[in-house]
Order: structure tokens, then sequence, then C-alpha cells
């Protein structure tokens, strides 16, 4: 088989993957739903147990399109850092994003914990959860514009990665401060919250959410060609005719985009978006970013559509946070594939 | 909602917890003189009287450990009596006290001392008048609580004792305290398994004071007056399915069968899904798995302090299918507040269950008791 059709041979595996990950997270919960109730709920809502009809609804299907965007959006955010750094251990976090979003989370969970100032906040008619989406996005989009101005002061990229770390230590040394000076029950929500959850998305917030996802992953995919490029080097993509400071921008921007949503949405989750850059570099064995975007998308969705499946505990009545499982499962995936790789990487 | 999340935290601590049979309840047999006060509910401490002189004794079972923490309770200028080389020494009476949990301030209200508190844990949580006339004078300090505890504040106040909310199976971490000479007590009402058991602890606090006749009596009237409603509760013809507390970030903290809440809502003539789950703590279950149950619940109870529907609404646009939501039969014990938002259900209702019992159950079986007006509970609306 010649590497074209072979490629889309993989393409419609992992499309195939996807959908049955997708059946199985919207199957498995602590409730036991027969499969063929699930169908029943799907298709012909109204034949449905309305308790079950409300699981599946409310419930599992919101889950499932949160780990949907979540996937797509960490893994191409992931790729594009690994891509515009040259460097394997890049992921969206890296510019200090999604410690801005935890910043911005800590200033109402801690520093504003004295509940006066969250009374004051409330009178803004801001509350409950759009509180803390609020706060994230804040935090999120200040840390975005710091890096931003930064970037155009610095030429090197390894200066910008060296930059970013700086800038997420910093903001997770003040998320410190406030940890330390607080009450251990706002810490411990506060500690569950950087748990990360896909369960806490519904309505409204997961339509912001699909969009905002889509509008990054839109940018990331115009920024392909420029992302090709800067594989090869700054000084090749400057012989294309490309501008690599406009491209570094637009691809910050992407994966703040990106990464900031989804943090402030779901918390941060960890290890999607630097193993699945990875994973998807191994299946297709190309560097082209037109074949890694639409593969992370696929694998990144559907890893997480297994974690969340197997995040609910067999039997148990508990369900574990996201952000373990895809640590347990991710790694030592990411292990047994760079062990079995046999090409060298892009950089 | 942060409070209620830190009884759950506690509580998930307590889980893991053994039986506590090691120390019977009530006083030895032994002892010289006849007790002041015996224990009945409570199994987190035994007190002991020896002529001039008394023993309390704070049971720890953590992984084997069967040991406890001994103190004595002496009069002040007596010596400390052979063979006691280890107990921690309390004065009493004792004259000043630092207390970190809700519950401590409502025990020394109780037993009449409120003007003996000389620090608090967290001021934004203190409820009593008297206490919070003392902060705002000055004449009570806060101290902060674990990690943020002001060690050298606690010192420079020279308190009679300092009652911690640690768990005594917990290391214990005061010794910078206990080496200065002030004596450190675990005060873990929360672990107790009955209403009854946690507000008993105002018995420790009446030996501290030597208080135990005033306590006594009135404990006696606060276990007749729970006995009596818990009797009307709990005959209740039909008894009405209840959900506790508001999930966060997709767990559902909801108290296991064996913690004080769970008897209490049994108390109340409730039917409680969880009611025969071990352990004394909360359970940390998924929304998928309480959503059956929230489905066809007729009530639901202590939604933290979100003060009306449109606030449940929203954290999770979800909650507004529940039938106890649509029938505004929610409720929860944001009546008494202080002007930091913090409930007296905390501090007051600790060592007062019979009025929390009269209120679920005024709540739950309306016409069951003479109509009055709720004390903790509010209708969210």
């Amino acid at each position: 088989m010649t590497e074209r059709p072979l490629r889309k041979f993989r393409l419609t595996g992992l499309v195939l993957l996807l959908l049955l990950a997708f059946l199985l997270d919207v199957s498995t919960g602590t409730v036991s739903i027969p499969m063929k109730d699930i169908l029943k709920i799907l298709f012909a809502p109204s034949t449905a147990d309305p308790t079950s009809r409300f699981i599946v609804n409310a419930i599992r299907l919101p889950k499932a399109c949160t780990a949907l965007l979540a996937g797509c959006g960490l893994s191409v955010g992931g790729l594009q850092m690994q891509t515009l750094f040259r460097n394997p251990l890049a992921d969206p976090s890296i510019l200090g994003i999604t410690a801005g979003a935890s910043l911005g989370v800590a200033a109402v969970m801690l520093a504003g914990g004295s509940m006066a100032t969250l009374f004051a906040i409330k009178e803004l008619g801001v509350t409950g959860s759009w509180l803390i989406v609020v706060a994230a996005c804040l935090g999120a989009g200040g840390i975005m514009l710091l890096v931003l101005a930064l970037s155009r002061r610095l030429r090197d990229n390894v200066m910008m990665l060296i930059v970013g770390i700086m800038i997420g230590s910093l903001t997770l040394a003040l998320i410190s401060i406030w940890q330390y000076f607080s009450s251990p029950e706002e810490v411990k929500e506060f500690l569950l919250w950087n748990f990360g959850s896909l369960g806490g998305v519904t309505g409204l917030q997961l339509s912001i959410l699909a969009t905002v996802v889509v509008i990054g992953l839109a940018a990331a995919w115009m920024s392909s060609k420029m992302l090709d490029a800067l594989l090869l080097g700054v000084d090749y993509a400057r012989s294309m005719g490309l501008s690599p400071g406009r491209a570094r921008t637009i691809i910050i921007c992407s994966t703040s985009v990106l990464a900031g949503s989804i943090t402030a949405f779901c918390g941060p989750i960890g290890f999607i978006g630097i193993a699945v850059p990875h994973i998807a570099r191994f299946v297709f064995n190309t560097a082209s970013h037109r074949i890694l975007i639409p593969a992370c998308c696929l694998i990144g969705t559907t890893l997480l559509l297994l974690c969340d499946s197997f995040a609910q505990f067999p039997g148990s009545q508990t369900v574990l946070p996201i952000n373990i499982i895809t640590s347990i499962i991710g790694a030592p995936l990411v292990i047994v594939l760079l062990l079995r790789q046999t090409t060298a990487h892009p950089w | 909602m942060t409070r209620y999340a830190f009884l759950c935290l506690v509580l998930l601590v307590a889980c893991g917890r053994t039986d506590r049979k090691a120390v019977s309840p009530g006083t030895v047999s032994t002892v010289a003189s006849p007790p002041k006060t015996q224990v009945e509910f409570a199994r987190g401490f035994s007190i002991s009287y020896f002529g001039d002189y008394k023993e309390v004794k704070i049971p720890n079972h953590a992984a084997g450990k069967t040991d406890t923490l001994d103190y004595l309770l002496l009069p002040a200028g007596t010596a400390v009596p052979p063979g006691h080389a280890h107990a921690q020494v309390i004065r009493i009476p004792v004259q000043s006290m630092i207390v970190m949990g809700s519950p401590h301030i409502a025990q020394a209200d109780f037993a009449g001392v409120a003007d003996r508190v000389t620090g608090v844990g967290n001021a934004d949580y203190v409820y009593c008048p008297v206490v919070r006339d003392g902060l705002r004078t000055g004449r009570v300090r806060q101290v902060g609580i674990e990690s943020s505890l002001n060690t050298e504040l606690v010192i420079s106040l020279h308190p009679g004792v300092v009652m911690t909310m640690t768990n005594p199976d917990a290391t214990f971490e005061y010794a910078t305290l206990t080496s200065a000479g002030i004596p450190v007590l675990p005060n873990a009402d929360w672990l107790e398994t009955t209403p009854l058991g946690k507000a008993e602890w105002v018995k420790l606090m009446a030996a501290l004071t030597d208080r135990e006749d005033l306590v006594n009596t009135k404990f006696d009237s606060v276990t007749t007056a729970y006995q009596r409603l818990a009797a009307i509760g709990s005959a209740a013809a039909v008894k009405p399915s209840v959900i506790i507390g508001l999930p966060f970030k997709g767990t559902w903290y909801t108290p296991a069968g064996g913690s004080y809440v769970a008897q209490l809502l049994h108390d109340a003539g409730a039917t409680y899904h969880w009611s025969d789950t071990k352990g004394s703590g909360s359970l940390a279950l998924g929304f998928e798995t309480v959503a059956p149950e929230a489905l066809k619940a007729d009530f639901w109870l202590d939604v933290s302090d979100v003060s009306s529907r449109k606030d449940i609404l929203s954290q999770d646009a979800r909650y507004g299918a529940f039938p106890s939501f649509r029938s505004a039969a929610v409720y929860s014990y944001i009546r008494r507040v202080n002007d930091r938002g913090s409930s007296d259900y905390w501090e007051s209702g600790a060592v007062n269950p019979q009025w929390v019992l009269a209120d679920l159950i005024r709540i739950l079986h309306p016409g069951a008791l003479p109509a009055d007006s709720l004390i903790y509970y509010k209708q969210i609306q």
C-alpha cells in the first residue's frame, strides 16, 4: 500500500475508533444502563425511561462532548508548541497560559476567598460556575497578552520558551502564596478544581467552549503551512517568504485561546497536550501539519474519551479525577511508542 | 460552600477510623471520688475523677495504635501526682482559652464561659455575640489554624488551653506550644456518630471550667428534648426522601450512613438512600450516582450558603430538573448567619441538636410539631 491510501486507511480507522470510544463513554457510568436503552435514548428518546434519559442526555453526552473539544484543543495546542519551540517536551501549558487561568481561579477562590469580596463580585451578577470561568479567562488572557508583548521583543524561540516557563513559575508562585494563607476548605476547593473535570460543562457553557475551540482549531489549521516551514528552521521559513514573527504571534494566539478556554471550563487537564502529538507522529510517520492536526484531534479525543470511561471506576460509585487517569494511561503509552519508534524525530 | 466543603474534608479524613472500643465511654469505676459527670453518648473522650483532680483521655486508634492523649486537670497550685509524666497538665478552672472550631465556641457559650475565649482560629466564622464583641474590642484575637497558626501570638496570649479540630489519630503537631507549657487538646466532636454524642463534648468544657452541675442539667434537657422529638420523627407514617448537599466539579459529597447527619435524618423521619453505607464521614459520589435519587427525592437539604434557587441554577442548570427544586422543597441552614455569611448552624447547632432536629421535622412533616418558625433552616426560594 502506498503512503497516501495507507494514511487514508489509518484516518478512517481512527474515526471508527473515535466513534466506538464515544459510544463506550456514553454507555459507561456508575449507573448501569444497557446498550439497547442507550440507543433508544439517542434515537427514540420519547420511549426511554426518564431517569436514564436524564443521565445520558444531561450528564454523559455533555461530558463526552466536552472530552471531544478538550481532546482536540489540547492536543493541537501541544502540537503547535512542540513545533514552534522544536521541543518534544512542550505542551499547551508551556507558555504559562494554564497557570494564568489557575491564577484567575485562585484570585476568586483563595485571595477573594474572604466572603465579602465574593459577595461584591456576586453583586455584579456573575455567580456560580460562571464566576470561575470568567476569572480563569481573565487570568489566561492577561498572561497571553504579557507573553505576546514579550514575544515582540524576543526574536529567538528558545528564549521565548524560557520566558514562557518563567512566567508560568512566577504565576504558580503567586498562587502558592495565596494557598499558603488560605483556609483548608478554600485550598480543598481549589485543589478539586486543579484536578480537572469534564463533568461541569453544559448548556450555554458548552456552546461557548465549542465556538472558542473551533476558532482556535481553525487558526491552527490555517497556520499549518507556517508550522511545516518552522520545523525546517526560522531561516528556511523566511526564505519561503513567511514572516516568522507573525507566524509566532498567530501560533501563540491560537494555542492560548485553546488552552485558556479549555482550562477555564474544565480546569487544567494534563498530559493530553504533550502525549498526543507524539502518538500522531508515530501513527502517521509524517511531519506535515495538514495531516498531524486532524490526527491529533482524532487521537486526542479518543484518548480523552477512553480516559473518561476509565475514570468511572467499574463497580464503584466514585468517579476519579480525569487528570489522574490521563497520566496513568498516557505515560505508559508514550513510553511504549517511543521504544518502538525507529525513525528520528523531526527536530 | 467553603464551610461545607471543609466539613466534608474533615469527615472524609474520619472515614478510615476503626472502632473506638478501647476506651469505654463513661468513667472508670475504680476512681477515688464519685464522677461529677457521666459521658453517655460521646465516644471520643473520657473523664475520670480522682480526689481533687480529673483525668481526660482522648483515644487514638491510628494504624494499630491504641494509645491515648492524656490530660491532667489540676486545680491551680496543686502538684502533679506521680505516674503522670506524659500527661499534659491543664490548670482548672480554665480562665482563658483559644479555640479553633465553631463548636468549641458553642461549647463555651453553653457552659456560660464564652467570655473566657481569648483567641479563635478564624474570626469570619464566629457567630456568638460575646466572642464577636471581644473580636471588635481586641479582647479576642484571631490566631489562624494549622499551617497558618500564629504560634508566637498564641504563646503571648498565655491561654489556659488551646482546643484544636485535629483528628486525634493524626500526628500531634503542636510540640512548640506544649513545650511552651500550653496544653493543646484535640476537640474532635465532628468524629462522633450521633448528634447527641457530638453535643456531649460540652461535658469536656464543663470539666475544664468546673461547671459540671450547670452543664449536666442543661445537657439533660437537650437529651430529653432530642429524644422526645426523635420519637415523633421516626414514628412518622410517611418518610419523605431527601438528598443532601451540592456537588462540586462533578463530585457530590453526601453523608455516609454512620455519620451524625445520617442519624439526624433518621431521627427526623426521612428516607435517606445512603443510610446503610459504612463510615462516619462522607461519601464522594459522582453526579450520575446521585442523579437517580435526586430525580425522585421529595426534599433537597443543606445546599450550603446559596441564597436563592437562581444561585443553584447558576452553578449547574441541570439541577432544575430535580422535582425538589421545581417544588421549592430546598432548604439550607442560612437563617442565622453573621455578616460574613457564616452560619450559626455550625456553632450553636453543634450543641443544640434538638433545635436542628425540630427544624428538620417541621420541614419534612408539616403539622407533626406545633407551628413555629424554623431556627437554623430557611427555604431557598
